[in-house]
């Protein structure tokens, strides 16, 4: 009889792969803190940062940083996980990794989930660019298994495609993340179109990722609920739907063939829905996309999906039929959103019922794809 | 077979508290609930997460007997797992967001003082 000791991951191994099978995990989570990025912000915003890092810090939510307002249910004993949900170092990451049995993570942001709220494009810029000089300095110096997606400022995207052009050669930068909570216009707009172009020449891909916040525009005009059940479920589905239709619209994939787009953080059950229903208009509306050649779902099948939060009907079958609708064994790649309330733990995503080479696939080919991280390391 | 584990002293367990043990090769939390004792495995039916290293709480209720007014009802029989906060009634194993599913129970006896759990 002993004590067990307080990790949450200890005890808790994910389930023995084939040997050779490795894991890719595209969404873990650093915590940037105000405090910590000031080092790395230029000024006179690293003004702004000395003083928004005294204020106490809440999850995911800090004014002038990552203005969520979506504290709005009441508080109650317990309700909130009571783990560690942040990761603040590089050693501490690799840890908890190794602990979930995952080989690769691709780095993600915490607090600039919200980065899209800010108007204010040159601070935006700023902040945008403090966090990737922090990232590549704390998080990829070395060959630990690291990966990061440098964060693209939606306010700016002339000075995306800089900071595309800046680390695209960084060995161990994999990925552009597109912030997608609360963004707008929608990732469709023309104004991307010089990130876009930066992002295929670089050959890196990007990633849609969205988080919970109210905000007036489309659909984060959550004041119509009362509960985080529906604004989570709206703020991650929802927002990919709208960037995805964005993206159609405009025909970002047809314009730039060869850009490898990722949606994250909204399962994949959406996807053959998305799919049908957008083939099933497009037929009746084809001069509205003239930019396209073929159906909508042709060019779906050319993107990329994450599986958290991966959906948990009683017999996990049924998720490999909802794959096998839209591709999926070739599309979907394995996310943990490690260290958030919603992460899922491998095992989850083993449950799926698949042939060994699929599991292969949605385990670490479709990352590698994506990432190109053939070429890479 | 069925085995019996001596898991401590009455007066180690004050009622209110609960610990996390390992006894013959698993994780168990045993519970103190207002005087009464109870042991559950230490696995949340969600993603198998250690559900008893998470904490003990009440809960909220919403029933047309109090017309609907959200309630805060079961005080120390709740636990919440750590992981994804998914919630079990600790007197009988049952899942609350999925009442048809239980996590098993495991009998607690106290024998001079000493409390003591059966895991078949």
């Amino acid at each position: 009889m002993s004590e067990i000791r307080e990790s949450t991951l200890e005890g808790r191994a994910p389930k023995k792969l084939p040997n050779g099978v490795r894991v890719i995990d595209v969404d873990v989570h650093a915590h940037e803190t105000p405090a910590a990025l000031i080092p790395y912000c230029e000024m006179p915003w690293r003004k702004s940062l000395e003083l928004i890092s005294k204020a106490p810090e809440r999850y995911l939510d800090i004014p002038f940083f990552a203005p969520q307002m979506a504290v709005w249910t009441p508080p109650f004993p317990q309700s909130g996980s009571e783990r560690r949900q942040v990761v603040t170092s590089a050693s501490q990451m690799r840890k908890d990794l190794d602990e979930l049995g995952i080989d690769i993570g691709v780095i993600f942001p915490d607090n600039f989930l919200l980065l899209a709220t800010l108007r204010d494009a040159d601070y935006a810029t700023a902040l945008a660019r403090a966090y990737n000089r922090w990232l590549v300095d704390e998080w990829l110096g070395e060959d630990n298994g690291m990966k990061g997606a440098i964060v693209a400022p939606s306010q700016n995207p002339v000075a995306a495609a800089e900071e595309i052009r800046r680390y695209a050669g960084h060995k161990h930068v994999a990925a552009i993340y597109l912030p997608s909570c609360c963004v707008e216009p929608l990732y469709g707009d023309r104004s991307y179109d010089p990130l876009y172009e930066a992002a295929q020449e670089a050959n890196l891909p990007v990633m849609l990722h969205s988080v919970t916040a109210i905000y007036p525009v489309f659909p984060f005009n959550l004041n119509c609920f009362s509960s985080m059940f529906s604004a989570h479920i709206v703020s991650h589905g929802i927002s990919m739907v709208a960037n995805l239709l964005s993206l159609m619209e405009t025909g970002v994939p047809a314009r730039y063939p060869k850009l490898r787009i990722g949606f994250s953080e909204a399962g994949i059950a959406w996807i053959p829905w998305m799919m049908m229903r957008m083939d099933k208009e497009y037929k009746e509306r084809r001069r509205e996309l003239p930019f396209l050649s073929d159906l909508p779902s042709t060019y779906m099948r050319q993107m990329f999906f994450a599986t958290q939060p991966i959906e948990e009907p009683e017999n996990m079958k049924e998720m490999a039929t909802i794959m096998s609708l839209f591709g999926g064994e070739k599309s979907v790649m394995f996310a943990s959103d490690w260290p958030h309330h919603d992460f899922d733990h491998p095992n989850k995503v083993l449950q799926i019922p698949v042939s060994p080479e699929t599991q292969r696939d949605i385990l670490s080919g479709n990352a590698s794809r994506f990432l190109n991280l053939k070429e890479k390391s | 077979m069925a085995a019996e584990y001596r898991v401590g002293r009455v007066d180690e367990l004050p009622s209110g508290t609960h610990k996390v043990l390992q006894v013959g090769g698993r994780e168990i939390g045993v519970f103190n609930v207002a005087g009464s004792y109870y042991a559950l495995p230490s696995n949340c039916l969600h993603q198998n997460g250690p559900l008893c290293r998470g904490s003990v709480s009440g809960t909220i209720e919403s029933r047309r007997e109090s017309a609907w007014k959200p309630t805060w009802v079961r005080e120390g029989e709740i636990i919440i797992c750590p992981w994804h906060t998914m919630e079990f009634d600790i007197t009988t194993g049952q899942c609350l967001a999925e009442p048809r599913r239980h996590i098993p129970t495991y009998k607690v006896t106290v024998v001079d003082s000493e409390i003591r759990v059966t895991i078949p």
